[in-house]
This record gives structure tokens, C-alpha cells and sequence, in this order.
């Protein structure tokens, strides 16, 4: 729901609101941009979009094990969700086949995934979909949404999460033309990013005495506000000891504001 | 079998510099190659063989350090794979001095693929052909699997308490590198690099050491470590 100018409540058909959100997609993916923070926008811009609770990107790394990449949510028990579907569960179903997997009542999936499913449920989630990530004749992983209630995906929903899907292979292959030679090294350094933002998150909680969840907040305003990328200022921090006392000092004040 | 099994087969059960060469040696059993050596290096500067198919591996290796100059080198110091189809190019001039003694050696091929612990890019794997010609690109995936396998023995090396890993000699490097990678690991190493000043590879490895002490799960200690339930001692 909106309010235009007059003050008076409007809604927004939900055609207008995808397309906002792929126009300002597409002009980042135009321009300099992080992928690790391009999407986890990606996967806010999908909670919204398809009204779930919950949205992320696992990818395959070298050996073919699904991996975290960006969530909209830090909550650790939603991201163990997340991790408990790199080995079992929907996710893995959908880049094992590379064909969309939808669950429209979790309660009812107990004996197809016993480890996933009633740790799912513990945690709120009724329905889970998702949706693969490819490029160049590779599956590279898998776009997973939770949702709060039962029900399908409608096919304009589908098609909302396969084309963000897609953004989020161009952000990643964007730097050359994928062949299988160039998707996987590539692959290999998102997911390496990843892990460097993560120890970053780490280091601040320590440092700063705040959540991860607000650590990692702090870091993609404090990229933001530099116009750097986040993963370079998150490797800035954990390679570079002697820049850390003055990037800290930066950041504690930016947690003031 | 994938050749990714026959990787993982070929360090399994092993452990520090035993599985490094292992690793090499089936690199060139796997991928057409002639040799191949894992290489390190320490703040750009000092470096090391990690592990090597054999004599000659660890010579083509070390005269890059000779020379200051070389694919591992590279591939480190840009974080993407070094790939060379043929040094013979007279178009390629990016070693000039490391290129022509490699051609002396008849090699023509040189492909680095680099090796990455919690992060860092701490060395890569350097594999070399007599023939020249791109690397197929299934034997460049796997290459790629080879090097993110380095990290195993690359850890057991660092830890200085090898004996808890050596005890368990039935532990897979792959199952490990999984248990390794996840989030909150990542997070835990970037606070204990916060507590005890060291760098995040041997923060991982201090995480690790710590868990294989205490007959726990990594993503256990992690926990613990994020939660200030645990805190690991300065040296």
C-alpha cells in the first residue's frame, strides 16, 4: 500500500513493483557493484515481492555442495534452515533436477526430507519453493523462499523468483562470458567473498560488542557511505591489520549515528 | 568414478605433506599433465612447497621463487586461476625470465589454480605440460576441486597439535572442508582474530584444534565461541 500526493492511499498493482525492482536491479548491474550486497537486496526485494518470509541464495561450490551466499534474514535460526537445505530438502532437490521444487505444505513432506522438515516447522515456516539459479548449461544453485502459510506459488510468482534468479547470474557472471571454465573459478570467488564477510561480522561483534546482525548492517552502511564495495571493506578488515584501528574508529562512529 | 571422487580418494586417510603429494600425484594421474606442485606464500614474500608428484614438480615450482616471478605468484596476487595454454606464444611476455627456463625444460603448459584457507589466498596449486594447449575444461574444474582439497593438509601443517588429526586417520578432508565452511565458523574465526590478534588461517586453525581437542563439532565451538561462551587462550 502506498500514499500519493495528496496523502490518499493507493495500491501499487504488483506489475509495477516488479519491474521497479528489476529496473533498479538491472542500472546496479550496470554500474560498480558488490555482489555479495547486490544479493542480499536480491533477496529482500524477493520477500517482498512474493509476500514470503524469507528468502536465499545457496550455491554449489567446487565439490558440488550447496552453499549459503545472501539471506534476508541473519536470525541463526533461519540460517541454519538455510544450511540444513544445503544437505537435504527442497534446494538441493531443485539443483540436483535444475527444475523449480515447490512445497505447498511443509507438514505434509515429514518422510521426504526427516532432518529439514521438522526443523522447518519448529521454526514457523509452512511452505517452502525453490527455484534454480543456471548458466551455460550449469545449474549453479538455487533461489529458496520459506513462507509463514501453506499454499502454491502462483506462475506470476514463479516467474517473479526465476527472474530474480536470473539478476542474481548475471551479477555473478557478469565479469566475462560464462563457459563452464569461467563459471566455476567465479563461483569460487563469490563464495570466498562470503567468507570473508562473514569473519568480518565476527571481528565487529568482538570489537564492538554488537549482534552480527547489526555487524553486518554496519558494514553495508558503512560501504555505502565510502562508496566501497563490501567485501572489499570486509577484506580490508580481516588482511589488513594496520588499517584496522582507523577503519574501526570509522565504523564505531557510523554505529552512533 | 567422477574425478572429484578419485580426488577425494586420493587424500583420505591421509594426512599433512603425505596427502599434499598424494594430492599432485593424482592431479597428474587426472588431468594430463605432466607434474604438479602445491606452493605457499607468506606475505607475498617467503614461500614453500606444500606438496609436490616429484622432484622435478618441486624444481619447475621453486625457480619461480628463484625468479621472483611466476603463475602462483599471480594467480595470488589477482585471486583468479593462471591459466597458460603455451609459453611459446612469442605474444606472452608476462615472465620474462621464469618462461624462457621453463621452455628450456620443454614445458609449455603452466596452469595455477589458487588456494584459498578461511579467505586468504595462501598459495596455489601448479600444474605443468610438455604439450601445449588449453586445460580441457573438465580437468580445470577438477583442478579447481584439487586446490580447495589443499586446504585440508594445508591446516593439518599449520596446526601445531597435529596429533588430534593424525588420530583419526578414517576423517574426510571433504566432509571436514564442509563442516569448515560454514557461517558461523567464518564468524567465530573473525572474532577470535578480534581476541587473539592472529591472522583468520590461524584463528580457523586455533577454532579447529580447539574442537578436534574436545571431541566437538566446529560448528559447535563456533557457536560457543559466538555466544562468549568459550574463549580460547592467547599464546
Amino acid at each position: 500500500m502506498q500514499f500519493d500526493k495528496e496523502g490518499n492511499v493507493t495500491d501499487t498493482p504488483r506489475e509495477t513493483r516488479v519491474l521497479d525492482a528489476v529496473v533498479s536491479l538491472v542500472d546496479k548491474l550496470l554500474d560498480d557493484f558488490d555482489v555479495v550486497d547486490l544479493l542480499t537486496e536480491l533477496t529482500e526485494r524477493c520477500a517482498d515481492l512474493l509476500d514470503i518470509a524469507a528468502a536465499g541464495f545457496l550455491l554449489a561450490d567446487p565439490l558440488g555442495q550447496l552453499r549459503l551466499l545472501a539471506a534476508t534474514s541473519t536470525q541463526t535460526r533461519e540460517l541454519e534452515l538455510f544450511q540444513l537445505q544445503a544437505d537435504e530438502g527442497p534446494c538441493v532437490e531443485c539443483y540436483a533436477t535444475g527444475e523449480p521444487v515447490s512445497v505447498a505444505d511443509l507438514g505434509a513432506a515429514t518422510s521426504r526430507w526427516p532432518r529439514f522438515v521438522p526443523a522447518a516447522l519448529e521454526a514457523g515456516v509452512a511452505s517452502v519453493h525453490a527455484v534454480p539459479m543456471r548458466a551455460a548449461g550449469i545449474v549453479l544453485g538455487s533461489l529458496g523462499l520459506f513462507g509463514t502459510r501453506t499454499g502454491e506459488l502462483s506462475e506470476a510468482d514463479l516467474l517473479v523468483g526465476q527472474t530474480l534468479a536470473h539478476i542474481a547470474c548475471v551479477a555473478i557472471l557478469q565479469e566475462h562470458p560464462p563457459t563452464p571454465s569461467t563459471v566455476i573459478p567465479q563461483l569460487r570467488s563469490a563464495l570466498t567473498h562470503r567468507v570473508v564477510v562473514e569473519q568480518a561480522k565476527g571481528f565487529l561483534r568482538e570489537r564492538l560488542d554488537i549482534s552480527v546482525d547489526e555487524a553486518f548492517s554496519l558494514l553495508r552502511r558503512y560501504a555505502r557511505v565510502h562508496s566501497d564495495h563490501l567485501t572489499d571493506v570486509a577484506r580490508q578488515l580481516m588482511t589488513e591489520p594496520s588499517s584496522r584501528p582507523a577503519l574501526l574508529e570509522r565504523m564505531a562512529g557510523l554505529a552512533h549515528d | 568414478m567422477a574425478i572429484h571422487e578419485k580426488l577425494r580418494a586420493a587424500v583420505d586417510g591421509q594426512r599433512g605433506l603425505a596427502a599434499a603429494d598424494s594430492l599432485c600425484e593424482a592431479c597428474v594421474t587426472l588431468f594430463s599433465i605432466d607434474a604438479a606442485a602445491i606452493s605457499l606464500i607468506f606475505a607475498g614474500v617467503t614461500s614453500g612447497t606444500l606438496g609436490s608428484s616429484g622432484a622435478i614438480a618441486r624444481m619447475y615450482d621453486e625457480l619461480q621463487f628463484t625468479f621472483g616471478e611466476g603463475p602462483c605468484l599471480d594467480s595470488v596476487a589477482q585471486r583468479t586461476p593462471v591459466l597458460v595454454a603455451d609459453l611459446a606464444n612469442a605474444n606472452d611476455v608476462r615472465w620474462p625470465a621464469y618462461g624462457p627456463a621453463m621452455l628450456e625444460h620443454q614445458v609449455r603448459g603452466i596452469f595455477a589454480i589458487p588456494v584459498v584457507l578461511a579467505g586468504e589466498y595462501v598459495g596455489a596449486l601448479d600444474l605443468f605440460r610438455t604439450k601445449p594447449g588449453e586445460l580441457h575444461a573438465d580437468h580445470l574444474a577438477g583442478a579447481i576441486v584439487a586446490a580447495e582439497l589443499a586446504g585440508i593438509p594445508l591446516l593439518d601443517l599449520m596446526d601445531s597439535d597435529l596429533q588430534a588429526a593424525v588420530n583419526d586417520p578414517d576423517s574426510s578432508a571433504w566432509a571436514e572442508l564442509n563442516a569448515l565452511s560454514r557461517t558461523e565458523v567464518s564468524q567465530a574465526t573473525g572474532m577470535l582474530v578480534a581476541q587473539l590478534g592472529v591472522e583468520p588461517a590461524e584463528a580457523l586453525v586455533r577454532l579447529r584444534a580447539h574442537a578436534y581437542a574436545t571431541n566437538r563439532s566446529a560448528t559447535e565451538v563456533a557457536r560457543d565461541i559466538l555466544d562468549r561462551r568459550l574463549r580460547l587462550d592467547a599464546d
